[in-house]
């Protein structure tokens, strides 16, 4: 029995399976080597927009206004002063960006992550500019606004969709309408496994429901109303059908969304009660005594 | 991208005791630790102010409140290096398991080393830059490369080790010390160079992961459980899944291939649950067979 067992591990390491490069588990989209040159990057944004609001600031303790109105005005021009920060934040990383953007083109697929490759340092360096503005407008407490941030990153994304509570990649990502992420959820358009670094497009239709401190792997495609349940690990390239409830690790079927056929039942329905309503009404603010004077539309008196 | 509020844990123990004079110390430290910043910040004052015209002492003033920011981290870490030391002095810290009481030393000191690394690595843990946590780690006596990425998750201030490469994936916990019922557990925890940990992963104390292991998302390990070297672990508890080739100089072409089989995969993962399903039902076994004897009993 031993023999067997060490004869088929034996195999195994000689032979060339192709199972043993298929990517069927998830890692995580954390950047490694986190090097001191992206310093380099973060000083002049901090910078530029420091300098925005420090002029304004300037401005305001110059100006001729008797100092009690001044000082009135103050916790209004201080959250003013810090949205605007976050703002020039946002156009300063978004014109570096560009730039980059300009020298090397974003694309998706499998490359080498070792020093050296273009594509690998060029994922990290992107990852590190978003970073900085994408972690002041999370710390903001204006939760919806962090939408306006991902579209400044050119995601296609509405503001419908609510992603706030939630770790996601800011490239390769586009969201229907209505899309729903839960509370410690993590979104990933890139993964390192191993040696090599995967990126791939992550796509939401409408309506699709994501679950608490669920993961996406890079690659998943969420059909219309969609929900993966709480817990659940998506794997590369899954593609989840339209109106199912995926749920596990990996995610699997579990049922047809029934909710989504009674959200739109209840939309019907509101319709046709809006309708009788109407008609309701009518005979109700009748006084008892008047009624005989109303003709139906077939022209018979009511009696 | 950055981390949300539901998953920013940032290092701190999940039950400290909290005593009050411990609080003395923290706001000691929390003030001491603000006096560099004032100084600097006065400094620059006196440097650059000119009254008519402070067109200097605007444009510099970004540029010198990061420094301040990240001066005052250092400086965090620093003062409580040194109030650390002089505790370390009184009790040294010692892994073993130990009763969660106040009256148990070990306890004791061990919530009061928690307390006091909390400042340094909430104020670390709260700006963007990650390297600063990094510096944190290292301060703070936690064995760390530059190369490791450890700000996504939450990690432990003592009694861990960690190689070259490593990654901590987001929300992953990485612990040294546990609370289970009226036990404090402490275990050193080694993780080795190249080791990719994956979301939401939970890493118990004494865990020892070799070169070149990947944790799959959502798995888990036991206090005091083994990994080996180069493979890829999935479940919870973890488990071997299959050998982790893809250190190997691979052809692109054959990371391409997709999950064909997927009831295949769906298999693979349940063989990792399937163990402890039949165990609870040995425990379960166990119990019956129990109750049938203490009937027996009661009847004879």
């Amino acid at each position: 029995m031993n023999e067997k067992i060490e004869s088929e591990e034996k195999n195994t390491e000689n032979e060339d399976d192709d199972s043993d490069f298929v990517i069927d588990f998830t890692t995580s989209s954390a950047i490694n080597k986190v090097g001191l040159k992206f310093l380099l990057v973060y000083i002049p944004i901090f910078w530029f927009s420091g300098l925005v609001v420090a002029t304004l600031w300037y401005g305001y303790v110059v100006s001729p206004v008797p100092w009690i109105i001044k000082l009135l005005f103050l916790p209004l021009l201080l959250l003013g002063f810090s949205f605007l920060f976050i703002f020039s934040c946002f156009f300063f990383s978004k014109l570096l960006l560009i730039f980059i953007n300009l020298i090397h083109v974003p694309k998706e697929g499998i490359f080498r992550a070792e020093r050296g490759n273009m594509d690998f340092e060029f994922w990290r360096l992107r990852t590190e500019i978003k970073k900085i503005a994408l972690w002041l407008i999370r710390n903001w407490p204006l939760p919806w606004i962090d939408v306006i941030a991902f579209r400044w990153f050119s995601i296609k994304m509405d503001f419908s969709s609510h992603l706030n509570d939630a770790w996601c990649d800011a490239e390769f990502i586009s969201f229907g309408k209505h899309v729903t992420v839960g509370q410690g959820a993590v979104i990933m358009s890139s993964m390192v496994v191993g040696n090599y670094l995967i990126i791939k497009k992550i796509i939401f239709d409408d309506y699709a429901l994501v679950g608490g401190q669920s993961t996406i792997a890079p690659g998943t495609h969420f059909g219309e109303d969609t929900v993966l349940g709480a817990v659940s690990v998506t794997t590369l390239d899954q593609d989840l059908e339209d109106g199912w409830i995926y749920s596990g690790i990996p995610a699997r079927k579990l049922k047809l969304n029934k909710y989504a056929e009674m959200r739109r039942d209840i939309i019907h329905k509101v319709d046709v009660d809006e309708e009788e309503k109407v008609e309701t009404e009518h005979e109700v603010n009748i006084d008892e005594d008047k009624k005989h004077l109303i003709k139906h539309k077939d022209g018979v008196d009511n009696e | 991208m950055s981390v949300p509020n539901s998953m920013r844990v940032g290092p701190f123990c999940a039950s400290v005791l909290v005593k009050k004079k411990y609080m003395i110390l923290y706001i000691f430290l929390i003030w001491i630790t603000l006096l560099p910043a004032i100084l600097e910040i006065w400094w620059y004052w006196q440097l650059l102010w000119y009254e008519p015209r402070p067109l200097h002492f605007y444009v510099f003033l970004p540029l010198v409140l990061l420094i301040i920011y990240v001066s005052t981290v250092f400086a965090a870490t620093i003062f409580t290096k040194i109030v650390l030391v002089i505790v370390n002095v009184f009790h040294k810290p010692r892994e073993g398991t130990f009763l969660r009481d106040p009256s148990d030393k070990d306890y004791r000191y061990w919530s009061l080393r928690n307390t006091l690394k909390k400042w340094p690595t909430w104020l670390a843990h709260k700006f963007p830059f990650p390297f600063l946590d990094n510096i944190c780690f290292k301060i703070l006596g936690v064995k760390t490369k530059f190369s490791n990425s450890l700000f996504e998750g939450w990690v432990d201030t003592e009694f861990i080790e960690f190689g070259r490469n490593v990654v901590i994936g987001q929300g992953a916990i990485c612990q040294s010390s546990v609370i289970v019922g009226n036990l404090l557990i402490i275990r050193k925890t080694v993780i080795e160079e190249n080791v990719r940990v994956g979301t939401h992963v939970i890493i118990m104390p004494g865990t020892h992961i070799g070169k070149n292991c990947i944790l799959n998302t959502w798995s888990s390990t036991i206090v005091g459980q083994e990994l080996e070297e180069g493979w890829i672990y999935n479940g919870s508890p973890a488990k071997k899944f299959k050998r982790n080739r893809f250190f190997e100089d691979i052809p692109i072409e054959k990371l391409k291939i997709s999950i064909g089989d997927m009831d295949g995969l769906l298999k693979k993962y349940d063989e990792t649950r399937v163990a402890r399903v039949t165990k609870k039902r040995k425990l379960i076994h166990r119990k019956e067979k129990e109750e049938k004897a203490t009937n027996e009993e009661d009847q004879t």
